[in-house]
C-alpha cells in the first residue's frame, strides 16, 4: 500500500482578482520508506502541494489520503521543515527543538535524551545550551530539521528547506540530511526548484508545470545510496538533470 | 562548516577597551549633570535672584535635608497612589488588550470609545474627580489608572496582534492547540511590545498621582507642592518636585530591570545583560 494518496487534487483560490487555479489535478501514490522529490517553477503550487499532504490546507476538489486515511492538520508523525528555520528568538536551541514534544505531550525526559541525540547527529550538539540569533543560517536550519524529527515522524515534508542557504552550506545540508535520513528511514516529500538537489537527494523526482501546476513527469533515480557530491557530474546523474532541464524546455519554462 | 562556526564566534571586544567605554558612559552624563547645576547655582548668584523666584540648588538641598522626614513621608503617600493605581491599569490592559486582540467584536465595540477617552484632556476634567469620588487617595489612584492604562493597552493589543503568522502555522502543524499557541507563541511574541508600554506608562505614574493630588488631596507630594506654591515657598515646592522627579527616574529604571529580566532574548536586549 502506498502511503500517501493524492486523489484528482485541486486548489483553487479565491483572491481580490478573481478564482486563482493553484493546482492540479495531480494524482499520484508516494512509496514508504522513499524521497520523493517535487521540482518545478517558482508559483506552480508545489509548496500548496506540500500544505495539503500536511493537512495545513483543505483540497478544492479531490482528496488526499495518509496511509488510507483523509488527512486533518497537526496529525502526529508528520515532521515538516520550512524554508525559513522559524526558531523561538526567546528559546534555546534545546527548548526549540522540544517545541512538538510539549506540543504533543510527549514525556520530557525521553524528549530531552532524543533532542540530545539528534543535535549529535546534526552536528550542533555544542550549541544546545544557545540561543537561534547566536546560530549561522545553516546552523538553525539543523536545528529546525532535528526538531522536525523529535517525535520521530514516519512522513518527513521539506519545503524548500535549504534555498535560504547559499551553496556551499546547502551542499553540506544536502549530504547530512542523506545520512540522517539513512538513520531514521522516514518517507519523505522534498519541494525545492534546484535540479539537481532534487535528482541528489531523492529516489523519484516529479516535474511540475507553472501554474495551475500538473504533473509534467515522474522520473526514478535509481542511483546507489550513500551519494556523494562528486556524483553529480557523472552521466547517470547528468542524464536525469537534463530530462527534467528539456521538460521544462518544452513546457516553455525555462527557454533555451 | 569553518565558516559557520566563524560566524558563531562573537566579536569579542578587549576588556580594557569595555571598560573604558562603560567609564565614559557614566563619566559623561555625572560630568553633565554637575556641571548644568553649577552654573545653575552660578546664575542665580550672578544676578541675585530672589528665592520666589528661582532658589539655588544649594537652597532646595538645605530644604530636602531639614524636610527630610515630611517629603519622605508624602512621597509614601504618593508612592503608594502611583502604584496601586498603575497595578490595576496594567491588569486593566493586559486583560482588555486580550479580549480585543482575541475578538474583533470587542475590538468593534470598545475601541471607538476608549479613542474617545484617550482623547478627552484629562487633566482639565481632574477637578470634576472630587466631585465624584471626593476627596482622598482614591481619586488619585483613579486618576493615574486613567493617565496610564492607554499605552499599555494599546501595546498588548499589538504585541498579541503580531506573532508570526508562519510561527503560527508551525504550532499548528505540530498539533498545538490554541492554549499551547497562546502560551507558547502569541505571549511570548507579545512581551517586547507590552514593555514598550509599561515603560511609558510606568513614569506616567507619579505624574498622575501628583495631578490627582493637585485637586483632591490633602497628603502626598502634589498636596505639598500646591500648598507651598501657594504660599509662595518656592525652595520647598522645587524640593518636592525634585523627589516626585527621582521617584519617576527609579520607577523608570526599575522597569528597565524588569524589561531585562522578562525579554533577554529580544534583539533590543541582546549583548545589554550580565550572562554573555
Amino acid at each position: 500500500m502506498s502511503e500517501i494518496r493524492l486523489e484528482a487534487v485541486t486548489r483553487r483560490y479565491r483572491s481580490a482578482r478573481g478564482v486563482v487555479h493553484a493546482l492540479g489535478p495531480v494524482s499520484v501514490a508516494l512509496e514508504a520508506g522513499r524521497t520523493t522529490a517535487i521540482v518545478g517553477p517558482s508559483g506552480c503550487g508545489k509548496s500548496t502541494l506540500l500544505r495539503l499532504v500536511a493537512g495545513l490546507d483543505q483540497p478544492s476538489e479531490g482528496r488526499v489520503l495518509l496511509r488510507g486515511k483523509p488527512v486533518l492538520g497537526g496529525m502526529p508523525g508528520i515532521g515538516i521543515v520550512f524554508q525559513r528555520d522559524l526558531l523561538l528568538d526567546w528559546r534555546n536551541v534545546l527548548d526549540n527543538v522540544l517545541l512538538p514534544a510539549e506540543l504533543q505531550g510527549m514525556e520530557r525526559r525521553r524528549a530531552t535524551a532524543r533532542a540530545r541525540e539528534l543535535l549529535a547527529e546534526l552536528g550542533v550538539a555544542d550549541f544546545a545550551e544557545r540561543h537561534p540569533w547566536e546560530l549561522s543560517g545553516g546552523m538553525r536550519q539543523r536545528v529546525a530539521i532535528a526538531r522536525a524529527l523529535l517525535t520521530d515522524p514516519w512522513l518527513l515534508l521539506l519545503d524548500e528547506p535549504f534555498s535560504a542557504l547559499d551553496a556551499l552550506t546547502r551542499d553540506q545540508m544536502g549530504v547530512l540530511l542523506q545520512q540522517v535520513q539513512e538513520l531514521t528511514n522516514t518517507t519523505a516529500l522534498l519541494i525545492t526548484h534546484s535540479i539537481p538537489e532534487a535528482v541528489f537527494l531523492s529516489d523519484r523526482v516529479l516535474v511540475m508545470s507553472a501554474r495551475p501546476g500538473v504533473i509534467l513527469d515522474d522520473i526514478p533515480v535509481p542511483l546507489p545510496r550513500p551519494r556523494h557530491l562528486a556524483m553529480r557530474e557523472e552521466p547517470d546523474f547528468t542524464a536525469i538533470t537534463r530530462r527534467i532541464r528539456t521538460q521544462f524546455e518544452r513546457s516553455g519554462v525555462l527557454t533555451a | 562548516m569553518s565558516a559557520e562556526l566563524d560566524a558563531v564566534a562573537q566579536a569579542d571586544q578587549s576588556p580594557t577597551r569595555r571598560l573604558r567605554i562603560a567609564g565614559l558612559g557614566l563619566l559623561l552624563p555625572t560630568l553633565s549633570g554637575i556641571g548644568g547645576l553649577a552654573l545653575w547655582e552660578l546664575a542665580v548668584h550672578f544676578f541675585e535672584l530672589p528665592s520666589y523666584l528661582l532658589p539655588a540648588p544649594s537652597e532646595i538641598a538645605q530644604v530636602m535635608a531639614a524636610k527630610s522626614h515630611l517629603l519622605w513621608v508624602q512621597l509614601q503617600y504618593t508612592g503608594l497612589a502611583a502604584v496601586c493605581g498603575f497595578a490595576v491599569a496594567l491588569a486593566i490592559a493586559l486583560g482588555l488588550g486580550a479580549l480585543i486582540a482575541a475578538s474583533p467584536a470587542v475590538e468593534r465595540v470598545v475601541y471607538v470609545w476608549l479613542v474617545v477617552f484617550h482623547a478627552i484632556p484629562k487633566v482639565v476634567v481632574a477637578p470634576l474627580l472630587l466631585v465624584w469620588i471626593g476627596f482622598g487617595m482614591k481619586s488619585s489612584i483613579i486618576f493615574v489608572i486613567v493617565f496610564t492604562f492607554f499605552p499599555m493597552l494599546v501595546n498588548t493589543v499589538t504585541g498579541l496582534r503580531s506573532a508570526d503568522p508562519d510561527l503560527l502555522l508551525l504550532a499548528r502543524s505540530m498539533g498545538g492547540s490554541p492554549w499551547h499557541v497562546l502560551t507558547k507563541i502569541r505571549i511570548p511574541s507579545a512581551l517586547p511590545s507590552i514593555m514598550s508600554g509599561v515603560k511609558i506608562s510606568i513614569t506616567l505614574a507619579p505624574v498622575g498621582a501628583v495631578i490627582g493630588e493637585f485637586v483632591a488631596s490633602n497628603q502626598g507630594l502634589g498636596h505639598m507642592l500646591i500648598q507651598s506654591v501657594g504660599s509662595l515657598e518656592v525652595p520647598t515646592a522645587f524640593a518636592a518636585v525634585t523627589v516626585v522627579s527621582v521617584f519617576g527616574i527609579a520607577v523608570w529604571y526599575l522597569a528597565e530591570g524588569v524589561e531585562r529580566a522578562v525579554i533577554p532574548w529580544h534583539a533590543s536586549q541582546r549583548g545589554r545583560g550580565a550572562e554573555d
